[in-house]
């Protein structure tokens, strides 16, 4: 009887820690919506307001109604499809060998893979900068869509998982049945392979949807900029000039950019709690 | 007898080199994207460090001036040792921190969807979203948090949390308990906690072992692997992701003390037009990266279990 007691009051002591926790996990989520319905001027005034006085929807209807905001909002699209397709194809091809084949020379590729997935991104910026303005990509999305065809370490990584979980059996089945490498790639390992590619595609546009350093290297005109660098730029100072931030539209701009990741979440949470697994698969 | 196995081991040979020309044309984009954005830029970082090179000029070869600046400039100093504090605290806090959340969710068995939902929820806020979120709640005068706290206690509760040398270190690290690098790393604990075997716990119990001692002796052999994957990812994602969410944040104020090297390279080479020793910078991120991953490594072999 005592313990089953001691076990109950220890399970309430936990939801009580989790539901503290909840509120703290969910609290900048909430400020950036109540923020984005007040008024720039109630956003400055003390004491601060838990829920706007007066809810205004000014901010976002002049967000939606503007081109600006549908412009950034394309600028992220075009990103994030590129890098998908691009990723999906190169990455997908490249893994195929190494969890596949045996080959001279696949352990010393596989290592390669493995140390570049450790280099910092930001300390090769430089001289990827310097490249891309010799090929005059500088201000287009060019930079950062065309080294997606050239496979990702961090994708390569992750199919290479999915691919050895496959059965080895099949492929000297298609072998016999006079199938070549290709047609093993494309009949039998793809088709089964569908979760990993909606897995990684998923992976791939939410790291779209929130990059912010290299669109913020690369481009400088609002033509191509993102939503991510757009915000800290051109919605920072809205319509006010260039000393007043304009609260009330980052958090609106914010609040928008929330909803499409939670969407996702909602709608394919199984895809993307998976593949965040697999990449943590040891082997 | 000695014709056909000569055959034999001729059309043997052949599969083999066709095996490894297909392997590698299979490995071909790979191979020029390796060349073209890794090979390279990491040759031209190492060899720009020596010149004074700018974006217009490709400069002169200086032999070790840049670094001989560097190793005089206390600001890099300053720099090198802000990277480090930020790094390693802020990889022990949110692994802690994302460890803790995979326990909890795993042990609470009603309304777990929803309950991982809200946990994940800041994980899917963009860095610059958040940024400019905890600014305002953090903000002196008129942020909510000063003043929750002054209504509760009843006092003038008024410390300036981003903009206090000593302050902006706890509320950066209490900032990046909501990046997605710890979302991700609790649903990977999450998993790791999963596939322990129950049997183990079973027989602990049954030995008497208390909860701490299951923790030593069970849970924590079972999941070190992962334990180990998600130390060296999050701290690539320290000395990386720090630039996405302190830029917009604090820009690497106040007076310096939250300028890591990232911030700092950034503005070398793109604002103060000095590639060469931007360069040089990169050279000690790189050479940090490489320490960090062996001692990571080296130390793992104490303490990481693995069943074979």
């Amino acid at each position: 009887m005592r313990t089953r007691h001691a076990i109950h009051a220890s399970s309430v002591v936990r939801v009580i820690v989790m539901l503290f926790i909840a509120m703290i996990t969910i609290f900048p989520f909430l400020w950036i919506f109540s923020s984005s319905l007040k008024t720039n001027l109630e956003i400055s005034q003390f004491p601060p307001t838990l829920l706007p006085k007066d809810p205004q929807w000014e901010a976002f209807g002049k967000l939606l109604t503007g081109d600006l905001f549908w412009q950034f909002l394309r600028n992220t699209l075009l990103l994030i499809i590129g890098n998908t397709v691009g990723t999906l194809i190169s990455s997908s091809f490249v893994a195929y060998p190494l969890a596949r084949l045996n080959f001279p020379g696949k352990n010393l590729v596989f290592s390669i893979i493995v140390a570049t997935m450790m280099v910092p991104g930001i300390t090769l910026i430089t001289p990827q900068y310097m490249m891309f303005n010799n090929f005059g990509w500088l201000d287009t999305l060019l930079p950062m869509i065309v080294p997606a065809f050239f496979a990702y370490p961090y994708n390569v990584f992750l199919f290479r998982q999915f691919f050895r979980s496959v059965p080895k059996d099949l492929d000297e089945a298609a072998y016999i049945d006079g199938c070549g490498r290709v047609g093993m790639l494309f009949r039998i390992l793809l088709p089964l392979s569908r979760p990993v590619f909606i897995t990684i595609g998923i992976l791939s546009a939410v790291f779209w949807w929130n990059e912010l350093t290299q669109p913020l290297i690369y481009v400088n005109s609002d033509t191509w900029k993102p939503l991510t660098v757009a915000l800290m730029t051109r919605f920072k100072f809205f319509d006010e000039g260039p000393n007043t931030v304009t609260w009330n539209y980052l958090m609106a701009v914010s609040a928008l950019m929330i909803l499409p990741p939670i969407a996702l979440y909602l709608s394919a949470s199984r895809y993307l709690v998976e593949g965040i697994k697999t990449s943590g698969m040891k082997g | 007898m000695s014709t056909t196995k000569a055959i034999q081991t001729k059309q043997a040979r052949k599969r083999k080199i066709k095996n490894a020309l297909s392997a590698y044309a299979f490995l071909s984009p790979w191979i020029i994207g390796f060349l073209l954005f890794s090979a390279y830029p990491i040759v031209y970082v190492f060899t720009m460090s020596f010149t004074n090179a700018t974006m217009m000029n490709s400069g002169e070869f200086v032999q070790f001036d840049n670094y001989i600046k560097m190793f005089n400039d206390s600001g890099f100093w300053k720099s090198l040792w802000v990277t480090l504090v930020f790094s390693i605290f802020s990889v022990i806090i949110t692994i802690i921190w994302a460890f803790c959340l995979a326990m909890l969710l795993n042990a609470q068995k009603r309304f777990n969807g929803f309950f991982q939902f809200v946990y994940f929820l800041p994980a899917v806020v963009p860095s610059v979203a958040l940024a400019f979120s905890f600014q305002m709640i953090f903000a002196k005068d008129t942020g909510i948090f000063n003043y929750m706290i002054g209504s509760v206690t009843g006092s003038n509760f008024s410390p300036n949390w981003l903009y206090d040398e000593t302050l902006v270190y706890p509320t950066v690290f209490f900032i990046m308990l909501f990046t997605y690098s710890t979302g991700q790393m609790m649903l990977i604990f999450r998993s790791g906690l999963k596939e322990v075997p129950r049997e183990l716990y079973e027989a602990a119990s049954l030995d008497g072992a208390s909860a701490f001692q299951k923790f030593r002796n069970v849970t924590f052999p079972s999941i070190s692997p992962i334990l180990l994957f998600n130390t060296v990812m999050a701290s690539i994602g320290a000395l990386n992701g720090a630039f996405a969410i302190l830029f917009p944040l604090t820009e690497g104020g106040p007076n310096g003390a939250t300028n890591v090297l990232s911030l700092s390279l950034y503005r070398e080479v793109f604002l103060n037009n000095r590639i060469g020793y931007g360069c040089c910078l990169a050279v000690i991120l790189f050479l940090l990266a490489v320490v960090f991953a062996s001692v990571q490594f080296a130390m793992s072999k104490k303490w990481v279990y693995y069943e074979n």
